[in-house]
Parts: structure tokens; C-alpha cells; sequence
């Protein structure tokens, strides 16, 4: 809905600076032209006064005018002439020099029309909102203040003035209505978003309305100043939608599409996209993963493809590209997400996990220079710490686990009174490290974003500048990025436009060590607490296990500080076109684009000397990576009404490769000195170069009958090196039909219904995330074994190849509706879909003993995902108060249709750490990786007790015993299984946000429900595997006198398997989090002239919280698990990931 | 106008069109299977990544005599510290979930692929005859390896005698019988095509010695001693190897490839240790983790058994003469390391204590340690790992005599052994150990096998035999669990991701 409004303002600025400037001519040319018609009003036959009146009655419009532009005016009208509203009464203004804009959805005011101009930028879709229908090409010139003086009704009483405000973002909104209720009476704003007008003294009521927003009708008081802040309607249907290859009026969509706004992507200071969508779109789940900068795992309806990621393809501008973290959220203007077939498909191969559209700002057309800058500074914690052992607890811990096991203690135990270190007044038994406080810190975060935007009447701009920093909550990690771009078009001739998008941004990640292999989390949580963070005696300046420890934890403040993982990035995403318009009906585009990253991934890891840990040499690796993207469209849009009949059409050939460079090194230092390449020894180098091609030819065509029925079919044929020959090509058709039943004659009466309509679609998407040389099998030459006392090389293969390798085939039926009522007071748009994915490309999972490392690619299997999608909107204003309401749910129901790999089951998730079993299990009939083991019966109390159980290897009284599902007398692999699910029932968000004259409040709740966590940090803090320090929970361990407890006896090396993959570790991984809190004021902007004199436009102050309440029954740092491996198949378990931040901060945004 | 704007669009969705060549692409970073394996060069690195692998983390590196050692009565844990999945071997209650075993199984299949794939290509390569029938000897020789260790581990597995071509290909369990067939197969080709020795380059690769060696053993396992005895005499016989006058000089990095190795994996102090399980990735990490994983001053995750350690002959128990060996073998708080610059002290050395004529000490490995000449806590070590040496084939040869009723014979082969320069411990029989009997003869062998070979990754496999072949006098582990502990559990991965193996083809107990 923004882009609508901008597209307004640009036609209301423009026409506003045209008349600034050319007030005297125009005059002129009206006088002269006024002869002209007054020589066709000869064979007129109707008043055009009388012809308004009766379009009123013909089309149920309204029209705003001052009476004598009307006067003495005679027009050629045929009432029964069947067209198009808008091009009837364009027809026939333009034959007496008038011109119309529309106000509203229903309300046209009737202007002079002068300066004869040519549309810009016909793609732009604010200008196919104006220019609609597309006959029009002449813009009306007017002046708002001649017109809102002459806009008077012979009574006037009163002088009203004020500005109205957009609520998004505080700036002046040109082209407001303002209608004195009840009376053709009316003005407009101007450039600035002011207006004054006269007003019976009567106690009117004025209506403001401005499309995109939700009017509003304001008694008048006292008070001759009246400022208004206008709020956006939530789902207005005048907006216009983007879509694939162009844009579409959101009445005329048939297939399900969610628009998110710029307010609700920059509402969250997060670096990338995906995970500002959270909780904001219906179908669309989001779980944060990981440490700042980071990518989000974004699932669009379920999940696709089994074993890749099945991330949404993003589009940025008509640009196909993978990779968000480079982008600022500030230049976006609006999201929009596809989310069935109809709308996805035509993306073709890379649209079956959903498309993201993302649209970046435009200037505005004939517009001053605009300046905003908007900045925020805050600071984030962790929200959570869990109940660790204490440096005594810990020895008692340690001594029963030990002793059980008859395991000598450790030496340290019998003499902490040394000092820490040689020369430390301090003792071992005077040391008491809370590691979690070590690790964890309060992280600052800030974004800057400075962005100038302006226009005139053939060219317009938008450039923005923007720096973002965020340090992780645990030491050593955070995200740093600095973005540039410029948006421009300009209007080359009266057929010829060219524009162009282009951004360039550096980012740089410091990412989690992972020092043994572990998480930080989980090397925190192990971490010895009589053992100092530092001991100036060791290599490095830290203290670790040694010996005496008897315990290997790695110190993580060490590695955190230390050890050097670091990403530096500089992306180039741009693309140009030039547009034709061959004919009023027929457009030619033709798009260049690249997508260029380069990008250094440095890693250098000192020497050190914890005493059980350390490091030598110093290693160090330092690799470059490029890729390289180029993009080039063909494009041709037809479109043209005949009678009641629309139709549009759409023909693209487009043409996009990808190409990797990498060039890897490493080598060994002896010392910490030098940490660049030059002087390392055992020096190594590889490089390697990849390539893919993808050539699509694509079709739609749409027809809209009269408003009401609309029917749109589409189809892409890919091409794709990715495959094996006979099978690189690929189509991928979808149909979608839509009835406007409130368009219907007998719905016209029910006024309470403002949209109703219903919709339905089908379509094929396809997939192709897979490796570019995926069904090769090729030659390794990296193996080198020591012969004849030095490297040689060895060559191999480890992967089977497949050249029936194919694309994986997703096919969606989805019905949906959209209703309004009461003027779009209260929406709701509801959704159902069936997605079925064919042909799944697996890393199928074969038995060990074939001797292949690599699972080999292969179709096999389908899966369905059924879902229930609904929206709820309600907007509704109280005196000064306005509120708005939005609630989003969905509710997926995913599982495994079929399978054909040789066992049909595929396991997932096995870690040595997490008790050595798979964790997960995907077969047939059950949803996608579900956690599979054995359930906990109870706690052996007496050997009596295990020897009348079913049999248990190597039980003990205080040990779990387990179910024997199968009954058959033996605790086996075959008495595991399903345990849950890490699928949410259902997902939520809900957005209430209120504004009472220059105050907003907003609360933004997001969730999800009825998913389940392996909690694997439950198993680092309670599993008593072997010794490390644990959770709290181990002092409650079961012995002969604590016998009513459910944490099994402490005894080291876990004999009966305890800590094998069972429910006990399984949690509710519901939560209900207060994902954004903000409270904001805007100076009132008559403060603001007074106190700078107009160089301020608009200033907003802000307060904001994130994830300020989380309710959750899941007891790790935090409930929003990832993944740890990337592998889709093991997906909530929380191996002891990254967990997500509150973060507290303030900002301001000011407009120059 | 118009038609000028269509040439325009029609023009340019031509060339878009032509350009849509370039579909077929060729991953440009590696050669395809097809055309690789086709002359000496690719041959040799093909057969190269089969050492790879048997010297990767996955096996000889690390869990290779992890597992071995953790299932002999060689060893006890250092301390808390022993991974679980480890102590849990060393307890017995190891389960189809156990990480080390798995390992060991994957790796050892992987080593198979690799051997598989030479094999088959071979016939189609071009080069010289007689390298080309060394290298596919090599591969089968590597490939018998690999399946003596799954057959004796698991008993019958699945046996793949060529590389796998579709992920339908898996193979159910072979009786134990057939896996046993197809291992002398392999090593009586290697056995005729391997040279007696290799120099330069190729120094450590197998040689015909090797083939027969581990055929003898092989032999020795299936209970055919008579065939064990005509291998092992072959070996003998050949004067290919001979005793090193140094027993140490086995253990240490400077006396590589000596001339008492007779299968021996490389490794050079370049780096860390790969922890890629199977070899792979840059060369730039050549070492073991065996010195640092058992180390007195490194992590001590296992120490010698107290069982060992008062297994070796010293005037303290009666006998005439302190075995050196034992010295040799371990360390001991006092002992001097480092180039003798350091000397060891209890503050240094953590963990369990073991007990030594009923006082407790603190005894360390010393075989393979690299302490010798380094203080660092952690170090891993280039010292090549020796996988058979001539004097297990001399003490294997005695075995097969006391079998055949020679026992002269037998004893004048661990006489051999007893005399080595640095060793030189009076000849059988002793006090201790007479020599009168068959059974007199069998207890002094396995003496001198676990003194001679203590620590080295054999005693877990002859316990094994001598259980089976009803030799033992005295089950050594309290959990054996007769039924159940003989084999390894098969791997629950195997059984799940596989559809010719079910629950129920699980070895007995598991």
C-alpha cells in the first residue's frame, strides 16, 4: 500500500511543481483552448453537470468539484454505452479540458486538465495504479491551493488548516481528500502533506481519505488546526501487488500472496530479511539460527525437500539471488510473498519452497529533495541462564560419578588449596568461575541509515547509505555491514524509459568458534568452575583442565578471544533496463543484472596451552571466494481491455548463470607473531570453479470479465545444467481462477460486505537446490598417505553418481477467500492448500558397508503438506484513537507420503556426545524427521526390580529402565520409537498497535505451538556421561536414599546407555514471545516549524524492546532452535545453538 | 516505427534462444570416474587412497587400536576422562550405537571401496604389466586386510568383492565362511604378485611378506594350522626380515621400515592429526594422536593393565633377570624423557594408578609415545604405526609348531625372540616357564606374546581365537557374557539404512 501512496505523491508533486512553475502559462493555454472547445460543445448534447449526476447513479461514484469547472460545460455521453468506468468519464473530461483523480476507491475529483504529458515508467507500478486505465497518458496539472480555495460552497464559516501525517513514517502525505461530509465540498493536500479549507460552521464533520489508508471522519471543535495521522488499512484491495515479471491490483489477484509493509521490515533490528518476516506472514515460518549474521531458516508451507535446505527463493527487484545478509531491510519498500503454485510458478524450478519479492524504494516524480535519517542504538542480552554446578557442588558431583564407577578421583580434589597459577594469592578452593557470566555479555547494537530520495518530471531518484552493528551476546561473535544504493529511472523519450537498481555492501561476521567441535554453549556448560578464565602461566593467558583435572572441557572464552573465524563480504547486486512501449497495449523490456560477491574467509587459530587442550602450531587459512551472476530478460507485456473483457498477457525468455571461483590456502606458523599467509609452513592451496546455467522461457496471460471474474494461467519451461542430459529441461505450468463475488449486482446491496472473493489455483514448481555437478561422479585426488617417508597422492571416489538425476516436481491446490466488511474495517483472508512434492531429490542414506562416504542424490519419495492459513485484520478509530489489529495463523500438517529408498527410513542426527543413537527418523506415513527412541519407563530401584524387568545389558538399581514396545522380553534397537515431532501444529503472530495524536504504541506477538525439542543441552547437563561440570539437576542423581527422583544414579561412562536418545530429553518446544514492543512519539509538526523554522520536517523518538517476554515450558537458553549441521534432517534438536537476545534500544527518525 | 520495435524484440529473444547452449556442463575442478583408472599414474594414486584410508582417523591413526586395545585385557583407563563410547568397550557395554565401532566398520567398507575400485578398473588401464599386477596385489591385499578385520570383529558381514554401482547394491551378511574364502583368495593373488621388498618411494608399501604373513594368520584363525605353519615358514625362510638388535627402535620415528616390519603405516610429524576419518583433505596433517592419547604427560586416556605390567619377567618375583622390555615398554614416575632432559614426576602424569607387586605406581606407555624426545603436553607424533612385525611371525610360527607337536621347534622360535641383542632374556625353558608339555609350552608363548607384543593390537584377536579354540585357562574379562561378547554388535546404522540386514541378523546379545 505504500507504493500506492508514493505513486499518488508522485502524481500529486508532479503535477504540483508543474503548476509552479507554469501558473501563467496554463492560464494562457486554458484561455486559449477554451475556444476550441466551445466550438465542439456546439454538438454536445447533455449538461456535463447532468452527465456527472448520472455516471453517479450509473457507476455508484462520487465526485468531488468546485461548481463552476462543471458550469456552462456540454459533453457528447451516450448513457448506454458499456465501458470501463475511468475511461468513460476520461473520455469525456479530456473533450472539455477536464481531468479526473481518483481520491478513493469510489471517490474521482474532476480538475483542469493543461500540460498535456506522456507516462512515465509504465512498469512502475505506481504509475499503473495512476494510469489506469492505460489510454489515459495525460496527467492533469493543477494547482491545490487554486482549486481548494474555489472548492467552496457559498457558506463559509470557518478557515480549517492543518498536515496530515502518514503514521508509517511521520512524513507529510500529499494528495489527502478532504471532504466536508455530506457535501461535494473537498480539497487535497499538498506537497507537504498540508491543507486548509472552509468549512460551514455547523459542526461538519470532515472525512480524510487516502488510498492505502483507512479514513477517517473528524468532527470539527473549537480549534481551527487540525493535524491528522493517517494509518496505513492493513489490506487495502487498491494495492498494488507485485508479482512475478510485474505487478497486479491486489483485487485482481487470484493466487495467495502476502504483502509485508517497509514498517514491519524495519521493525525489528535484525541485519537480514528473513528474519524480520517472522511471525508476520501466514505459511511463513521463520527460526532464527545461530550467532549474528547468521542466516534465519525460512520455510514457506512446510517443509520441501528432505535433504537441502528448502529456503524461498528471493527475488530483489526482478533478481533472482540466494543470499539476503548483504541487504538493508531500510531500502526495502515492500515484501511480497508467493505462496502458492499459481503465484510461485512462475519462477519455475526455483519455486517450490515459495517465492520472496522484495521491492526496494523509488524516488518520488517531481518532488524537493527529501533526507531522512534514522538511527538506534541498543543493547542486547541473553534472557536466560541455566542452573550450573558450583565449584563445591561440582566436587560432590564429581566424587559420586566417579566413585561409582570405581574411577580414581581426580588428584586436584585432594589439594585445592594450591594456588591457581605459580604466584596467585588466590586457591582453587577460593575460585568459583561462573562461566555463563564469562561468556555471555551485554552487546550493543546500532543501525544508521541515511537516505535522500527526489525527482522531477523525467527523472527520479532514491540513494541510501547505511552502517548496521551487532556483537553477539557470547564473546567473539558479531556482525558488522555497510550498504550503499541507488535507485533511479528516467524517462528517456515518449517511448523509451531506463532505470536502474543497484546496491553494494560489505559485511563482515565474526562467527561461534565451535572448539572442539562443540558449541560455545555447550563448552560452557562443561567447564570446570574451580578453574580460572586466566592463568597468565599458560600459553595463550588462559586457564583449562589439566592433568589433575581429570576433565578435558575446552575453555570458550579462550577460543571465543583467540581464535579468529571471520567473513568479509563485498556484494554487488544491480540491474538496468530499458523499457519500450511499442504500442499503448504492448511493452518490450529488456533487463541486465549481475549479482557479483567477493568475499574472504579468514581463519587463524593461535597457539596455546590450557594443559589438556592446546594448539601447535598456529594455524592459519585464508580463502577467497567469488561469484558471479549475470542476468539478462527479455520481456513482453500486453495489456488492453475491449468492452468488459481485460486482458493481459506476458512472454519472457530469460537467461541467468551462476559461476563460483574459489581459491583456498593454509599453512602452519610456529609462533603467534605473524598471522597472514607469507611464512607459514606446510603451506596448502586449492581452487576449484564451478558453473550452472539456467535458461527459462516463460508465458502468463490473466483475464479480469467485468471486475468480477478472473482467470490466470501461466507456464516457465527451465533448462538446467544441473542435470543430466535428458533431463535438464523442465515445465512448470499453473492455472488460478478468482471471483469478486461483492462485484456481483446482488451483493451491491449488502453494503457491510466491502470484498468478497473467492479464489482457487493449481500449478507445478520445481526444484533444483542441489550441487552443480550432482549426478557426475567425479575423481577426488586428495588423499595423501605417508609412502617411502613422505606425502604421496592418492585419488578416490565416494559418492555414487545418477544420471537419471531429475528435477524434484511440488504440485499445489489451493483455494482462499478474502472478505471485508464494513469498509474494510475487519479482513480476513483464509487459505487452504495441499502441496505435494514428487520425484524428492534425497542424499538417500545407504548402509555403511557399500563404502560410499557421500550419500548418493536420487528421486525418491513424495511428501504432502495440507495447510490452514488465516488472516485476520481490524482497524477502527476511537476520537483521536485509532487501533489496529492483525493476526496471523497457521497450521501445517506434513508427512511422508512415500519413500522407495532400499529400507525406507532415513536417520538422522547422531552425535557421540548426545549418546552415540540417531535422533531423528523420516518414514513413510509419519511427518518428516520425527524424533525416534526409547521412552523412559521409570528408575530401577532394585536389582529385585531388574531382574523381573524385560532384559537390560548392564542395568543397575538407578538406572532408567526402559520400555520394551515390542514386548519381547529385550531392551533393543527394536524398542525404539516415534517420539514427536519438531513441527509446530500451528504458528502465529499478532500485531496490535494504537495511535492517540502523536503517541504509538505497538505490541507485536509471535509464536508457535505443539512442536516438540530434543533438548540436547539437557543431555550436556544431565546426561553424567563422563565428567564435566552439569547441571544442577545431577545433585538429585538417583542413590539408595534418594529414590523418588527421575534423574537416574551418577556413574561415569553411563553403562546402561541413560543417556541414549529417549523422551527423557524431549520437551514442549511451544512458546509465546513478545517478539516487539515499541513506543514512539512524533513531534507535532507545528512544534517542529516553530522550533526549526521548516528545515525539520518530521521527527519521531522511540523506544523498543525485543523479545522482551517469552513463555515457554522448554527449559534450554531458548526455545527457537536451528540447525546445528545443516542437514535438514536434524531440525529441533538443540545441540546447544546460539541462543536468540532480548535487545532494549531507543531511536530516532528525522525528515529533512 | 512498430515494426522497427518488433525486429528489436524478436531479434533479441533469437539471441537469447542461441545462447541457450551451455546446458551441458562438465564439473571442470575433476575428472570423471569413465575416464580415470586408465594408466600408471591414476592407477597408483587410486591404490595410494587405499593407505589413505587404512592410515586415516577412521582406523591406524586412532580407532583402530582404540578399538583393539579397549577390547583386550591390555589395558585399564587412565582416568575419568576415557570417552564414554570408549570406557564403554572397556566395560563390555558397548551397544549397536557405539561410536569407535562403527567408525571401524565404515572406514574399513570405505578402505574396501577404494581396494574394489582398483580391482575392477585394472583390466582396462594401460601400463606396464608387472606394476599393473602390483597394484591390483596391493588393492587385494588391502582389501583381505580390511575383511579379516570385519570377519573377526562381526563374524559374517557383507562381502563386496567389486565397487558398488547403484545404492541397491548392498549386500546381505556372508557366513563368516565365505568372507574367510574370499580373504585367502585376495591374499594368495597379492602373495604371487608383490615384490619381496620396496625401496624409495614406495618404501611401506605391502610386499609378498606381508601377503603371507597375515595368511598365516589368517590360517591361524580358521584353526588350519598346518597351512598357518607352510605360510609362516615361507616368511621365515625368504630372510626377508630380521629382529632389530634395539627392541625400542620399534616404537620410535628415526628407525622406520626397519628391517623387522613387515606391515607398517606411515605418518610424518606435518602438521596435526587429519581428522577426517578417512584420510582425506589436504596433506598438510600427517601425524597420529597415538602418542598424545596415551602419553604420560598427554591425556593418559589409557595405561598399561596392572594384568600386563606384572606379566613381565624381574628378579623382584624370582626370576633371573629384570626383562628390559619392560622398561621398554612403559614409564615409570623417575624415568628420565625428552633426550633425557626432563624427568617424570607425579605432578606431571594424572589419572588412575596401577599396582605393581602390590605398591601403586603410576605406569605410563611408553611404546609409541614420542615423550622420548618431547615435553610437550600435546604433541601428536609422525612415528609410523607397525602393524605386524617379524617377531609376532616368528611367535605365530611357535604357535603352529606347538600345534603340529614340535615343540623344540616351537620353543626354539621364542628363543629367537628372547634373544633379540637388547633383550637377550634367558632362553625357554626358565623356572617359570618349562617346557615340558604341550600346554607348558602354549603358557610360555602366550607370555612372551604379551610382554613382546603388549600394547600392539593383538592380544584383543588372539583371546578372541584362543577363546574359540577353547585355549584360554582363564577368561580374562569379568562382563564376558558367553553368547554375546565374542562379536561386536553390528552397527544400528547398517541395519537401518540397509534392507538386506534386519533386527534379527543382529549378532547374539545385542
Amino acid at each position: 500500500m505504500k507504493m500506492k501512496k508514493r505513486l499518488l505523491n508522485l502524481f500529486v508533486l508532479s503535477t504540483v511543481l508543474l503548476w509552479q512553475t507554469g501558473l501563467y502559462a496554463q492560464e494562457v493555454t486554458l484561455a486559449r483552448r477554451g475556444d476550441k472547445v466551445s466550438e465542439r460543445t456546439m454538438q454536445v448534447r447533455k449538461q456535463l453537470t447532468e452527465v456527472i449526476q448520472d455516471l453517479k447513479k450509473r457507476f455508484g461514484m462520487d465526485f468531488i468539484y468546485e461548481n463552476n469547472v462543471l458550469e456552462g460545460k456540454k459533453v457528447f455521453y451516450l448513457s448506454q454505452k458499456e465501458e470501463n468506468f475511468e475511461k468513460v468519464l476520461s473520455d469525456i473530461l479530456s473533450s472539455v479540458n477536464l481531468s479526473y483523480k481518483k481520491i478513493d476507491q469510489r471517490v474521482y475529483a474532476i480538475i483542469p486538465q493543461v500540460i498535456e504529458k506522456k507516462t512515465a515508467n509504465l512498469s512502475d507500478k505506481a504509475l499503473q495504479l495512476i494510469q489506469n486505465p492505460k489510454e489515459d497518458l495525460f496527467q492533469p496539472v493543477f494547482s491545490f491551493e487554486t482549486f481548494a480555495s474555489r472548492l467552496v460552497i457559498n457558506t463559509l464559516e470557518k478557515r480549517i488548516s492543518g498536515r496530515i501525517i502518514s503514521s508509517e513514517d511521520q512524513q507529510g502525505l500529499p494528495g489527502v481528500s478532504i471532504l466536508v461530509k455530506g457535501t461535494n465540498t473537498g480539497t487535497v493536500t499538498d506537497a507537504d502533506g498540508k491543507y486548509s479549507i472552509n468549512v460551514p460552521d455547523n459542526g461538519a464533520t470532515l472525512v480524510f481519505s487516502y488510498v492505502g489508508y483507512t479514513s477517517q471522519e473528524i468532527a470539527i471543535g473549537a480549534n481551527s488546526i487540525l493535524d491528522v495521522v493517517m494509518n496505513p488499512d492493513v489490506r487495502s484491495l487498491e494495492q498494488i501487488v507485485v508479482v512475478g515479471y510485474g505487478t497486479q491490483k491486489r483485487e485482481a489477484i487470484t493466487g495467495a500472496i502476502s504483502t509485508v509493509s517497509a514498517k514491519e521490515i524495519s521493525a525489528l533490528p535484525v541485519p537480514s530479511i528473513a528474519s524480520a518476516l517472522q511471525g508476520r506472514v501466514a505459511g511463513v515460518t521463520v527460526t532464527n539460527n545461530g550467532a549474528p549474521g547468521e542466516s534465519p531458516i525460512v520455510r514457506i508451507r512446510g517443509v520441501g525437500s528432505i535433504s537441502y535446505a528448502s529456503n524461498p527463493l528471493y527475488v530483489i527487484d526482478g533478481f533472482p539471488t540466494g543470499d539476503l545478509n548483504s541487504f538493508d531491510t531500510r531500502d526495502i519498500e515492500s515484501v511480497e510473498v508467493l505462496r502458492d503454485a499459481s503465484a510461485a510458478s512462475i519462477y519455475g524450478s526455483r519455486a517450490s519452497n515459495g517465492v520472496i519479492l522484495i521491492t526496494t524504494k523509488k524516488g518520488k516524480r517531481n518532488s524537493k529533495l527529501s533526507i531522512n535519517v534514522d538511527s538506534y542504538w541498543g543493547t542486547q542480552t541473553a534472557w536466560k541462564q541455566l542452573d550450573l554446578l558450583n565449584r563445591d557442588q561440582y566436587v560432590s558431583y564429581a566424587t559420586a560419578l566417579l566413585t561409582n564407577a570405581n574411577n580414581a578421583l581426580p588428584p586436584r580434589f585432594s589439594n585445592l588449596n594450591q594456588p591457581i597459577f605459580a604466584g596467585s594469592s588466590q586457591t582453587f578452593a577460593q575460585t568459583n568461575t561462573d562461566w555463563q557470566a564469562a561468556m555471555f555479555r551485554s552487546a550493543a547494537i546500532r543501525q544508521h541509515t541515511i537516505s535522500l530520495s527526489g525527482g522531477n518530471e523525467k527523472s527520479r531518484f532514491f540513494a541510501s547509505g547505511g552502517y548496521f552493528k551487532q556483537d553477539g551476546i557470547m564473546k567473539g561473535t558479531g556482525y558488522e555491514r555497510g550498504n550503499f544504493r541507488i535507485n533511479s529511472d528516467h524517462q528517456i523519450s515518449k517511448r523509451i524509459t531506463f532505470g536502474q537498481n543497484i546496491t553494494i555492501a560489505y559485511d563482515s561476521r565474526f562467527n561461534e568458534n565451535n572448539p572442539g567441535g562443540r558449541t560455545q554453549i555447550q563448552n560452557m556448560m562443561r567447564m570446570t568452575p574451580y578453574i580460572p578464565v586466566e592463568d597468565p602461566n599458560k600459553l595463550g593467558g588462559y586457564g583449562g583442565a589439566e592433568g589433575a583435572d581429570a576433565s578435558d572441557p575446552q575453555n570458550p572464552v579462550r577460543a571465543a578471544m583467540q581464535d579468529i573465524s571471520n567473513t568479509q563480504r563485498l556484494k554487488l547486486l544491480g540491474n538496468a533496463y530499458v523499457e519500450v512501449e511499442i504500442a499503448k497495449w504492448l511493452r518490450y523490456k529488456f533487463t541486465g543484472g549481475l549479482d557479483y560477491v567477493s568475499a574472504r574467509n579468514y581463519s587463524f587459530a593461535p597457539l596455546y596451552n590450557e594443559g589438556f587442550n592446546s594448539r601447535n602450531p598456529a594455524t592459519i587459512g585464508d580463502n577467497r571466494d567469488l561469484y558471479f551472476s549475470p542476468i539478462f530478460t527479455n520481456q513482453l507485456t500486453f495489456e488492453k481491455t475491449f468492452g468488459k473483457h481485460t486482458i493481459s498477457a506476458l512472454a519472457v525468455a530469460e537467461r541467468q548463470q551462476f559461476r563460483y571461483i574459489g581459491l583456498g590456502t593454509g599453512g602452519n606458523f610456529a609462533a603467534n607473531t605473524i598471522r597472514e599467509m607469507s611464512g607459514t609452513t606446510n603451506q596448502t592451496a586449492s581452487g576449484s570453479r564451478s558453473e550452472e546455467l539456467l535458461t527459462s522461457y516463460l508465458g502468463r496471460i490473466n483475464y479480469d470479465y467485468a471486475g468480477k471474474y478472473l482467470i490466470s494461467a501461466s507456464i516457465r519451461r527451465d533448462g538446467s545444467s544441473k542435470f543430466a542430459p535428458g533431463n535438464k529441461w523442465g515445465n512448470f505450468p499453473s492455472v488460478s481462477a478468482g471471483w469478486r463475488i461483492n462485484q456481483e449486482a446482488f451483493m451491491k446491496d449488502i453494503s457491510q460486505i466491502s470484498e468478497l472473493k473467492l479464489r482457487a489455483s493449481y500449478g507445478t514448481t520445481g526444484f533444483n537446490g542441489i550441487g552443480n555437478y550432482a549426478w557426475q561422479v567425479a575423481i577426488s585426488p586428495n588423499a595423501f598417505p605417508i609412502l617411502g617417508g613422505s606425502p604421496a597422492l592418492g585419488a578416490y571416489f565416494d559418492r555414487l553418481g545418477n544420471t537419471d538425476l531429475k528435477w524434484e516436481k511440488t504440485t499445489m491446490a489451493n483455494i482462499g477467500m478474502d472478505l471485508g466488511l464494513f469498509e474494510n474495517k475487519i479482513t480476513l483472508a483464509a487459505e487452504y492448500y495441499i502441496r505435494t512434492t514428487n520425484d524428492l531429490i534425497l542424499a538417500q542414506p545407504v548402509a555403511n558397508s557399500l563404502g560410499y562416504a557421500q550419500a548418493p542424490i536420487v528421486n525418491i519419495g513424495s511428501m504432502e503438506n495440507r495447510g490452514l492459513e488465516l488472516v485476520l485484520g481490524y482497524n477502527n478509530k476511537f476520537g483521536d484513537l485509532t487501533f489496529n489489529a492483525s493476526g496471523n495463523i497457521s497450521f501445517i500438517n506434513n508427512k511422508v507420503l512415500s519413500l522407495a529408498t532400499e529400507s525406507s527410513s532415513l536417520f538422522s542426527g547422531a552425535n557421540a556426545d548426545f549418546g552415540g543413537f540417531d535422533i531423528t527418523r523420516t518414514v513413510v506415513g509419519e511427518p518428516i524427521q520425527h524424533f525416534y527412541g526409547w521412552k523412559v519407563a521409570s528408575i530401577f530401584q532394585s536389582q529385585a526390580e531388574i531382574d523381573a524387568a524385560p532384559k537390560q545389558a548392564n542395568a543397575k538399581p538407578g538406572d532408567i529402565r526402559f520400555v520394551d514396545s515390542n514386548g519381547d522380553g529385550n531392551i533393543t534397537a527394536n524398542d525404539r520409537m516415534q517420539l514427536g515431532s519438531f513441527l509446530p501444529k500451528f504458528t502465529y503472530g499478532a500485531n496490535f498497535s494504537l495511535n492517540y495524536k502523536g503517541f504509538d504504541l505497538t505490541v507485536f506477538l509471535q509464536g508457535v505451538s505443539g512442536n516438540q525439542i530434543y533438548n540436547g543441552t539437557k543431555v550436556t547437563g544431565q546426561g553424567m556421561l563422563r565428567l564435566f561440570n552439569s547441571q544442577t539437576d545431577v545433585l538429585n542423581a538417583w542413590t539408595p536414599s534418594n529414590t523418588s527422583t527421575n534423574v537416574p544414579r551418577a556413574v561415569n561412562g553411563d553403562p546402561n546407555q541413560n543417556s541414549r536418545t529417549s523422551d527423557r530429553f524431549l520437551e514442549n518446544g511451544s512458546y509465546l514471545r513478545v517478539k516487539n514492543f515499541v513506543l514512539g512519539y512524533a513531534v507535532p509538526s507545528s512544534a517542529l516549524n516553530s522550533f526549526t523554522k521548516g528545515s525539520l520536517q518530521s521527527a519521531r523518538i522511540y523506544f523498543s524492546a525485543q523479545n522482551l517476554l517469552t513463555i515457554t515450558k522448554y527449559t534450554g537458553y531458548d526455545p527457537e532452535i536451528g540447525t546445528r549441521f545443516n542437514n535438514t534432517l536434524s531440525n529441533g534438536i538443540d545441540y546447544g545453538q546460539f541462543p536468540q537476545a532480548r535487545t532494549i534500544m531507543v531511536g530516532v527518525q528525522l525528515g529533512f | 516505427m512498430l515494426k522497427k520495435y518488433c525486429y528489436i524484440v524478436i531479434a533479441s529473444f533469437l539471441v537469447l534462444a542461441a545462447c541457450s547452449q551451455g546446458l551441458d556442463q562438465l564439473d571442470p575442478n575433476r575428472v570423471t570416474t569413465e575416464n580415470f583408472y586408465t594408466n600408471a599414474a591414476e592407477l597408483t594414486s587410486g591404490v595410494n587412497a587405499i593407505y589413505a584410508s587404512i592410515q586415516g582417523n577412521g582406523l591406524v591413526a586412532r580407532e583402530y587400536w582404540f578399538l583393539h586395545d579397549l577390547r583386550s585385557d591390555d589395558v585399564l583407563p587412565g582416568g575419568g576422562q576415557l570417552e564414554t563410547p570408549r570406557n564403554q568397550l572397556l566395560i563390555g557395554s558397548n551397544d549397536p550405537g557405539n561410536s569407535v565401532t562403527n567408525t571401524v566398520w565404515q572406514t574399513s567398507y570405505r578402505t574396501i571401496h577404494r581396494a574394489n575400485v582398483v580391482v575392477d578398473k585394472a583390466p582396462k588401464a594401460t601400463l606396464e604389466d608387472g606394476l599393473k599386477k602390483r597394484l591390483v596385489a596391493e588393492a587385494k591385499f588391502w582389501r583381505a586386510w580390511s575383511y579379516f578385520e570385519l570377519v573377526t570383529l562381526w563374524g559374517g558381514v557383507p562381502l563386496y568383492t567389486e565397487f558398488v554401482k547403484t545404492p541397491a547394491g548392498t549386500a546381505a551378511r556372508a557366513t563368516a565362511d565365505a568372507v574367510y574364502q574370499q580373504i585367502i583368495i585376495d591374499l594368495k593373488a597379492a602373495q604371487a604378485d608383490l615384490p619381496l621388498r620396496h625401496e624409495g618411494a614406495n618404501a611401506g608399501r605391502v610386499t609378498s611378506g606381508s601377503a603371507t604373513s597375515l595368511l598365516g594368520k589368517v590360517y591361524m584363525h580358521r584353526n588350519d594350522y598346518a597351512s598357518a605353519r607352510t605360510e609362516l615358514q615361507k616368511v621365515i625362510s625368504s630372510g626377508a626380515y630380521r629382529l632389530v638388535d634395539n627392541y625400542i627402535d620399534n616404537f620410535l620415528e628415526e628407525t622406520e621400515l626397519n628391517s623387522e616390519s613387515v606391515i607398517e603405516i606411515g605418518y610424518s610429524k606435518i602438521g596435526d592429526v587429519n581428522w577426517d576419518g578417512d584420510g582425506n583433505g589436504a596433506g598438510n596433517n600427517e601425524t597420529t594422536p597415538r602418542s598424545q592419547e596415551y602419553g604420560a604427560v598427554g591425556w593418559r586416556n589409557c595405561i598399561p593393565s596392572d594384568r600386563l605390567i606384572n606379566e613381565f619377567e624381574t628378579i623382584r618375583r624370582g626370576d633371573t633377570k629384570d626383562d628390559p622390555r619392560y622398561q621398554m615398554s612403559f614409564y615409570f614416575l623417575g624415568d628420565r624423557f625428552n633426550n633425557d632432559k626432563n624427568t617424570l614426576t607425579d605432578g606431571m602424569v594424572q589419572g588412575n594408578t596401577s599396582r605393581v607387586d602390590g605398591a601403586t605406581a603410576k605406569v605410563s606407555w611408553r611404546k609409541y609415545s614420542a615423550m622420548y624426545k618431547t615435553a610437550d603436553t600435546y604433541y601428536t607424533s609422525g612415528i609410523n604405526i607397525r602393524l605386524m612385525r617379524y617377531s609376532e611371525v616368528l611367535l605365530m610360527a611357535a604357535e603352529c609348531e606347538i600345534e603340529a607337536g614340535n615343540l623344540a621347534g616351537a620353543v626354539a622360535l621364542m628363543n629367537q625372540v628372547r634373544s633379540r641383542t637388547s633383550v637377550a632374556m634367558p632362553a625357554y625353558p626358565t623356572t617359570k616357564f618349562p617346557t615340558g608339555t604341550k600346554d607348558q609350552v602354549f603358557a610360555a608363548l602366550v607370555h612372551e606374546k604379551s610382554v613382546e607384543l603388549g600394547g600392539e593390537w593383538i592380544r584383543n584377536r588372539d583371546i578372541l581365537r584362543w577363546r574359540a579354540q577353547r585355549k584360554l585357562t582363564r577368561e580374562p574379562f569379568s562382563y564376558f557374557t558367553a553368547n554375546k561378547h565374542e562379536l561386536l554388535p553390528l552397527p544400528q546404522q547398517e541395519i537401518d539404512n540397509s534392507d538386506k540386514i534386519d533386527q534379527k541378523d543382529q549378532n547374539p546379545g545385542y
